[in-house]
This record gives C-alpha cells, structure tokens and sequence, in this order.
C-alpha cells in the first residue's frame, strides 16, 4: 500500500512539475492563439541564466532565481515584439513553424555557451534528507518546486480573474476586434503574455534543473513532453494544465509503476502519456477544459 | 629604398619555397565524424577535443618525422545521414584510416567499412560492432565487458549468498546490448539473480521505480546508460534513503555503472547522491595525478583547452582513439610499408605487443581475433567529490562468452 | 492571337480545358522538356563524386517526402509534425521484408520497384490510420495528434527486437539489367531511378491537382463547412490527403532504405519532422514547384553553413563552439526569415521570375 502511496505522491509531484512547465504554453495560447515549440529553450535558458549568476557571479540563490524570472520575462518579451509581431493573423502554420525556427535560434545560442554541451548542477541550497511521513517520502526539492508551481498557478489566476490588465487578457483571447474597440492595445497584451510565459519557464527551469542535473538535451525536452498535457487540458485553460498536469503525472508513474517489468515492457512512461491523449482526444477533441470553437462559414 | 623593400620581398619568396620544398613529407588523410553537438554531445565535444589535440601534437613535435597527418573533424549531430555523407567525403579525399562515433552509425556503416576495407575505431564500444566485421577496431573494454566485470566484481565482494540485482539500462540498443551478455555470463555460471532490468524513461521522479526493487529484494544496481538520468535516480536513492553507505550493506541499494554512466558529469549532475557509486571505465582519470594524467594535462595546457575538457575521460578518449591511427602509421613506416588502409588494417591486426597510452589504465592490444583494445578497466568510487580507482579487473565471462562464440 | 501557341503575353483561355492544360504553351513545353534531358544527362558529363551524388540523392529523397508533405499541410491544410514517422513506415517495409527474408532476398534485390510500391501502399495505411482522428480535431490538436503518432512510432520502432530495436537494418544490393549495381554507380543508379519517380509523381500531383478530388482538398482547407455545404466530405477528404501524403512518404523511405543500405532509427525523430516541415514553408506551402525548391535550399544550406564554419574555425583557435553553433542558428533564421518576409516561399519568386518573363519587355 506504501508503494500505491508512494507512486500517488510521486506522480502529484511531477504531475505540478509538468502542470508549470505547461503554464507557459497555456498563457501564450490563451491570449495570442500560438502555440509555442520554443518553450522547452527559454525553460532551459532560464534554468541557466539562475545558474549562471549563482555560481559564476555569487548571487545568493534566490536573488538568481528572481533575477532569472525577470530576465526571461524581457527576453521573451523581446522575441515576441520582434519575431511574433509581424505575424499577427497568419496561418496557424507560420506561427508554429516560427517558434520551431526560434526554437532553433535558441539551441544555437545556447550552444555558443558551455551551457549547450556540458552538465551541470546547481548548488544544493535545501536539506537533503527527506521528508517522509508515513512511508511516503518527498524531498525538500520536490515539495519546493510543488509549492512555486502552486504560488504561481494561484497568482496567475487571480491575475486572470481579477486585475484590469488580466481581464484586458482575457478579453483579447475572447475576441481581439471587439476588445481593441474598447480601447484595449492588442500588441501590449500578447506581449505581456509572453513575458509571463516566461517568467513561469524560468521558474519551471530552475525547478526541474535542480531535480535532473543541468542538462540542456534534458532540459529543452520539456518543451514537447509537456505538449500532451496542454492538449489533454485544453490549450485555453489554466485550471486544465494544473489537472492534466497531475493525471499526465500520474499516467506516467503508474505506467513506470506497474507496467514496467511487467509483461517484457519497458520504458512505458514515455509513451503512455500519448497514448492517452490520443484517445481522450477522440472523445473530447478540445481537450478537458478546451473551450468549443464555434465555426462560422 | 623601393629596390631593397623588393629584394627583401624575393628573399623572402625563395626562403619560403625553400621552406616548404624542405617540408614536403607525405601528408596521410583521416577523418572523424562525431556528435559534437546534439544528443550526447557532453562526451562527444570533449572527445573531438582530444582527437584534434592529438593529431596536433603529433604534427607539431613530428613524430613521423616530415610526414603529417591530416585529419578532417566533422560534426554529425548523432544523425547517422550525416555520417554516411561525412564517410562518403572521407573516401572520396582518401582516407587511410577513419575514426567512426556513434553505436548507430558505426553499425550501419559496418557493410561500408567491409566493402571499403577501411579499418575504423569507433568511440562506441558496442559488443556487436564487432559481429561480422574485420575492419572495426575497439579502442577499450566493450560495454559488455564493463558490464560483466561489474557483475564479476559484485559476485566476488558480495557476503550470504547469491546477490539479487537489478539492472538500469538506457531504452535504446545501446542499453540493451549488454543485457544480453550479462545474461548469458549468468548462464555461464555467474553466481547471481538478474531480478529486474529497467529501461527508464525521462523520469522526474524515480521513487516508484526504486520502492519496486526494494520490495524485490534488490540489492545492486547496475547502471548501463548516460550520466543524466543516473543522476536522478541516485538523488531520489538518497532522499527515500535506499543508497548504501558501504558496499553491498544489507537493506540498501548498491549503485554502480559501466562507462557512460559515471566520471566527472555524474558528480557535476548528483553532487553528494554520487558518493560511493562504482564506475568502471578502462581510461585514466586525472584525478588520479600519475604520470600519466600529467601527459593529458601537458597536452590540454599546450592547447590551451579549459579544466572542465583537460580533466574529461571523454578528452581522454578522443586521445586514445587518435593514438590508435598514429601507432599503426608509425608501425606501417617501420615497416617500410606504405602507408594506406589495407596496411593499417595488417599492423593492426599483428599488434600483440600492444603500446602503452597514457590515457589508459592497460597497454592496447590487437590480434586478429581480438578487435578489442585494452581490456582492462578500472573500478573506481566516488569519493569526496571524486572518482578514486580501487581495483583493477578484466572480466573472465566475457572471455569464455566471446571463446564460446 | 490567342492562337499563338509558342508566345503569350496573357491568359487567353477560353474554355476550362485550355485553363487546365499542363503547360500553357508550347514554349514552357519545350523548356520544360529540356530541362529534363539535362537532368538526365548532366551525371555523364560531370563527375559530382560520391560524397555529393549522395548529397543529390538525399535532396531528391526528401523532394519526394515533401510533395506529400505539401499535399497534406499545403494543399488541404493539415498540419503534420509527424511526417518523418510515416517516412521511417516506408523505410521499414522494406526492412522488416529484409528481416523476415533475408537482406539479400531476391525480392529486395530484383523486385525493388515493387517493394518501393509496397512500402508506398504501407505509408498510405498508416496515414489513413493516423488521419482518422481528424474526423473530429482541428487545427492544433490535430497537430499534436500527428505529434503523438511520431512519439508512438520511435517508441516502437526502439521497443521492439523484430525491428532490432532501432539499429540499423542493412538491405542488400540491388540488381538491375546489367547485373548487380556496385558501390561506384550506387548513387548514379538512384539518381536516375528517384529522379523518374520524382518526375511521375509530379506529374501525378499536378493532374490531381485538376480533378475534383485535388480541389477536394483546397475547399476543404479554405473552408471545411463550406466545404461540406457543397457536397464534399471534409472528414473522408482529410483522411485521404493523409492517406495520400502517407503513400508519398511511404516511397521516400523505401528509397531512403535503398540508398542509405540500412535502416536505422535515427533518420526518422521529430527533428526530420521538423526539417520536412522547413522545407515545405521556405519553398511555398500548397505549390507543386515549392516542393522542388525546398529540400535543395534547406539541404544545400545545411551544407554551405558546415563548409562556411569550417572555414571560419580554421581562423578562430576555438571556433568548435561556433562550427556547432552556426548550424541550428541558420536553420532557424532561415525559417524566420522566411515566414516574416516571404511566407509564400521560394515559389513564389519563381512565380514572379515567371510573370516577368512572359511579359518582358513590357511590365504588364
């Protein structure tokens, strides 16, 4: 029963991890309808950047941490205004093929840096020894990186629900001719989204650089291993992204849990999480909380 | 005035013909193709570091005399296409020898080397290179090897009776090959349980994983993969507090890895969950600070490479497989042979009395039959930060296994 | 005037049938013609060596995925980011006939048209297969459904030992009239033999293109409702362009098999996903010629950038890092690049070279 507990704990744990990696994704769909194949670059930027000015330069580690937050928050900010700007009303296909292409810029900046070949960690800065009750055990990490990702899911809804410039958000997402009518500036929004994007790709960074080590092939990867969750939980929804994160969380330990050894199958995490989606898909094709597209001719 | 400037001109023309007329040896062609960037490129970067380094050296303190060699580094990114293409260039300029990367690659260029009688060593030391194939030469210890001698070591250390282990392998081909070996020394006679083998995923969070083997009564893991995710699992071990403190203490995880999985990365990735973790690997550390890690440094300083590459098993690597080339063209020339493929395959071949590297832990050997380097590997801990060699072995199993084959 | 057949100055069309011809007049034909003759004599002049006659072969690989590709993401709108999967389905046809057979089983050596044909009708299974969900997604999640489907194929493809879990399959020689093709013509051969399937399937593209099942796919991607108020059936008709571009990518990797002599893995991630998806946009989504123009610019880029870097770290004492660093960096800006300033493509320069020259000297 330990191990039942433990895999549920487990599966919660990365399941927030995916669900603020996810954020990004969902905040930049929400208001600009792009999907973003660059996040999984600026989340290991961000996870570098903390890196870089704790070790290199001697900031205190959380000071680095906010320093990165912010930086990313410019950064991204700054690809908007320069690369997205100019493809406000093109194909769904151009936006996507730009933030690969972007993706790609960044893989080529960041392999200019050490950072693109070598690992690294960061310096350990919490307890090491566990938390456990009653069997069930969590590192001081992981309940960390838990608690950010719920701060931040918290304060982005509030956000969203009910200060003037989230609303303003949420009215652009919802209809862009009629918000610009009442004299809400469409560009600055999408702009602000992807700064907050960013600032939650940063956090998500350094979160997963101090669980896995600093490896940016390990790091980038995130970008797509997250798209399955964004999926299930409706492009458009926050509260989506924090369930689909947890049920992709779960859907993976449980298949590494029981299926792995099992049966001659293996490395079953991986895939399972697709699998799922798929069929879920089928079933509900904007996702758990996906709002229905009404289509007009 | 204008007179002189162009007399000192011609002085110098004719000196510079002179120069390169007195220079003129035979330049010998070579080429690499390797994953200097992309997916395993925190071993392949260093490696093409060393190889460059290397040749270099080679050139610069003429060690064959006028002769030269030349040898084209090219990055493939891991993409076997890219190989082919680089392979196909290789031959076109005419190489005498190529150094290969990637277990893909060099298994599905193996009809290729075949074909083109083009001896190769490979910086993988995949055991099934060697199947069907005369041209490919390992520099070190095969992965199988590694893990056998790890298998060999945990049946020799262990106390009360047979060890229960658990082996953690990378999802690939490259993971599962010496599964397989593993397996079959455990029918030979290797007195141990293979209770579970583990492909891991992109895990986050392995407590599941390591509860399962707990349960099972898993008492050694044994780790064929890259340093990442053995990280993440190692801290995870230390957070449930399964990792042993000492070798094989009871109720505890043992953790130990073959050759990509340990070294200086592991330690830079785990921090404190790496100590005590065995690590085989038939290159000399550094860390060691013998003779001949002082030879490595030497070479990394005169080429002005940074600490983080100078100290990398991985520059080590790249050393030795560059020194591989080297020795048979100097073996070729004492020969008075020309210097060409069919010849550098025939001093390879006939290098029972191996050389001496100083990059590695044991002289390099080939005959005719073995196409595998050194055979010794070294067993070192993780200790204070560090890896510290603590024993030295050559696997008997694999040597009956590959007798038997 | 309109009767001049060798020159036109404009569109003179009278009736549909006129509209619809291949080449509008018999000066295109003629160029077009010749063209191909010089295509296919070129090799017997100059001697490109293997290392480019394979880079060559690649380029005519990949023009062959893309069309279908086009097919797909240009013509009906579908965005596949899956495209390499139902590559690697073609190429391990083949394979698993090698597996099962043997490498050099007469029917990989002898009867490869069929097996190319084969691996085609494979492709198109699977594309059908994984177009099903469109029947009901849209847009992006049909995208990352296709993203799925790429997951799901390497998992495979690496799980299972009847594909010897990714590595490399090797494929036997093959056998033409003349006997056995060696290693020195190898790449000669699949040029000719890519290059006259490459023509045929152009050919077949551009007559689809003027039956009702090619405007099929155009109505549907423009307007899928509209689409279905007029008769059609959007969700048959995505099925079957992805079906179609499933049989395309079928045949570039049987002939990607053939040409590289093994089957590995590798060749197939969602990175080549990604480039069949670049090459598409920078040579013009939803134009036939845009197929062309796209794998010979990104492939030859990709080329350059290599030579250029090693130029370049020949001067810097540490250039490695940049060597590296310039080939995903080119790639990108490449991509951005286009789709800010010309999201029309390649194509569409040659469409404007096109419009200038049938009008030159007047300038309209």
């Amino acid at each position: 029963m330990v191990y039942f507990f433990q895999i549920v704990v487990s599966g919660i744990v990365v399941g927030s991890i995916y669900a603020l990696a996810a954020l990004g994704l969902v905040l930049v769909y929400k208001s600009s309808r792009v999907a973003n194949f660059a996040h999984g670059q600026i989340i290991a930027a961000g996870a570098f950047i903390t890196y870089f000015l704790t070790v290199d330069l001697g900031v205190p580690i959380f000071f680095s941490f906010l320093a990165s937050m912010v930086i990313t928050f410019f950064l991204a900010m700054s690809v908007e205004r320069i690369f997205l700007r100019r493809l406000i009303g093109e194909p769904i296909i151009s936006v996507i093929m730009v933030t690969i292409g972007l993706a790609s810029i960044i893989d080529g900046l960041i392999y200019l840096t050490p950072f693109g070949t070598e690992n690294f960690s960061f310096p350990a800065f919490l307890p090491t020894t566990p938390l456990t009750i009653a069997g069930v055990s969590i590192s001081w990490t992981q309940l960390v990186g838990v608690i950010i990702t719920f701060i931040l899911i918290g304060g982005f809804s509030w956000f969203f629900k009910k200060s003037t410039v989230g609303i303003s958000m949420r009215a652009v997402s919802d209809d862009q001719f009629g918000s610009m009518s009442v004299g809400i500036s469409v560009p600055r929004v999408f702009g602000l989204a992807w700064a907050t994007a960013g600032l939650s790709a940063a956090a998500a960074g350094c979160i997963i650089g101090n669980i896995t080590g600093l490896n940016f092939d390990t790091l980038h990867a995130f970008g797509i291993v997250v798209f399955p969750v964004v999926i299930l939980g409706g492009l458009d929804s926050i509260m989506g992204a924090v369930v689909a994160g947890i049920i992709m969380g779960l859907i993976q330990q449980f298949a590494t849990g029981y299926l792995d050894g099992n049966w001659g199958l293996n490395g079953t995490g991986d895939v399972a999480p697709y699998i799922v989606l798929l069929i879920i898909l089928l079933f509900k094709p904007h996702g758990l909380f996906g709002i229905h597209e009404i289509e007009r001719v | 005035m204008k007179e002189t400037r162009m007399v000192r001109g011609l002085m110098v023309l004719v000196l510079l013909v002179f120069a390169v007329s007195a220079h003129a040896g035979e330049v010998y062609k070579l080429g690499f193709s390797g994953a200097i960037t992309g997916p395993t490129s925190d071993a392949g970067n260093p490696l093409s570091k060393g190889i460059e380094d290397w040749f270099k050296y080679v050139n610069d303190t003429k060690m064959l005399g006028d002769d030269k060699i030349e040898c084209t580094i090219r990055d493939d990114q891991y993409k076997t296409d890219v190989t082919k293409r680089n392979f196909e260039e290789y031959l076109d300029e005419g190489i005498v020898f190529y150094l290969n990367y990637s277990t893909g690659s060099t298994l599905g260029l193996k009809m290729d080397f075949e074909e083109e009688m083009m001896p190769t060593v490979p910086s993988s030391y995949h055991e099934g290179n060697l199947v069907n194939s005369n041209y490919i030469f390992i520099p070190v210890a095969t992965y199988s090897e590694n893990m056998v001698a790890l298998a060999e070591y945990v049946t020799k250390n262990h106390k009360g009776g047979t060890p229960k282990v658990a082996l953690f392998i990378h999802p690939s081909a490259f993971g599962r090959g010496p599964v397989d070996d593993t397996k079959k020394a455990v029918a030979a006679g290797l007195d141990m349980d293979i209770v579970e083998v583990v492909e891991h995923g992109k895990d986050l969070d392995n407590s599941a994983m390591l509860k399962r083997l707990m349960s099972k009564g898993v008492q050694y893991v044994i780790c064929h993969t890259v340093q990442s995710p053995v990280a993440t699992m190692l801290k995870d071990a230390m957070r449930l507090n399964v990792n042993a403190k000492s070798f094989g203490e009871e109720g505890k995880l043992t953790f130990l890895g073959a050759h990509y999985t340990g070294g200086a990365d592991l330690i830079a990735l785990a921090g404190d969950a790496a100590e005590g973790f065995l690590w085989t690997c038939s290159y000399n550390l550094t860390t060691e600070d013998n003779e001949k890690s002082k030879k490595q440094l030497e070479l990394a300083k005169k080429y002005g490479r940074d600490d983080k590459a100078a100290n990398s098993h991985n520059y080590a690597a790249g050393i030795l497989q560059a020194q591989i080339p080297t020795e048979a063209i100097l073996r070729a020339k004492k020969a008075g042979l020309e210097v060409n493929p069919e010849n550098l395959t025939k001093m390879l071949n006939d290098m029972a009395n191996g050389f001496d590297s100083f990059a590695t832990v044991g002289p390099v050997t080939y005959s005719k039959d073995d196409h595998v380097g050194v055979d010794v590997v070294n067993i070192y801990k993780a200790d204070g930060g560090v890896f510290k060699a603590i024993n030295s072995i050559e696997s008997e199993y694999m040597k009956k296994l590959r007798a038997g084959m | 005037m309109s009767q001049n057949r060798w020159l036109a100055t404009g569109n003179f069309y009278t009736t549909y049938r006129e509209e619809q011809r291949t080449f509008s007049t018999h000066l295109d034909r003629t160029i077009f013609t010749l063209f191909l003759v010089l295509l296919f004599a070129w090799p017997m002049f100059f001697d490109l060596g293997n290392k480019y006659m394979f880079v060559v072969d690649n380029i005519l690989i990949a023009i062959v995925a893309v069309m279908g590709l086009n097919l797909v993401t240009g013509f009906a709108g579908l965005i596949s980011i899956g495209h390499a999967a139902f590559v690697g389905i073609g190429a391990y046809t083949v394979a698993s006939v090698c597996r099962t057979m043997g490498t050099s089983h007469e029917l990989v050596t002898h009867f490869w048209p069929l097996l190319i044909v084969l691996s085609g009708l494979m492709g198109a299974i699977f594309g059908g297969l994984v177009g099903l969900p469109a029947f009901r997604l849209k847009h992006l999640y049909l995208a990352i459904a296709t993203l799925s489907f790429q997951m799901i194929f390497q998992w495979v493809i690496n799980f299972m030992t009847f594909f010897n879990q990714g590595q490399t399959i090797s494929i036997g020689r093959v056998y033409w009239i003349t006997g056995k093709v060696g290693r020195g013509d190898h790449y000669e051969f699949w040029y000719y033999a890519i290059l006259v399937i490459v023509i045929l399937l152009g050919f077949g593209i551009r007559n689809l293109l003027k039956t009702k099942y090619g405007r099929a796919l155009v109505a549907v991607r423009d307007n899928d409702r509209a689409a279905d108020a007029m008769g059609m059936h959007p969700g048959l008709t995505k099925v079957y362009a992805f079906a179609l571009a499933g049989f395309f990518a079928g045949v570039a990797g049987a002939l990607h098999a053939y040409v590289f002599r093994g089957v590995g893995f590798e060749s197939f991630t969602l990175h080549e996903s990604v480039s069949y998806l670049a090459m598409a946009i920078v040579g013009g989504l939803g134009t036939l010629n845009g197929s062309f123009w796209g794998p010979v610019a990104i492939r030859m880029l990709d080329l350059q950038v290599e030579h250029l870097s090693e130029a370049a770290a020949s001067y810097l004492p540490q250039g490695t890092n940049l060597a590296t660093a310039s080939k995903p960096l080119t790639f990108g800006l490449v991509i951005v690049l286009f789709l800010m300033f010309e999201p029309r493509g390649i194509a569409n320069w040659w469409r404007i070279t096109k419009s200038y020259t049938k009008l030159w000297p007047f300038r309209y």
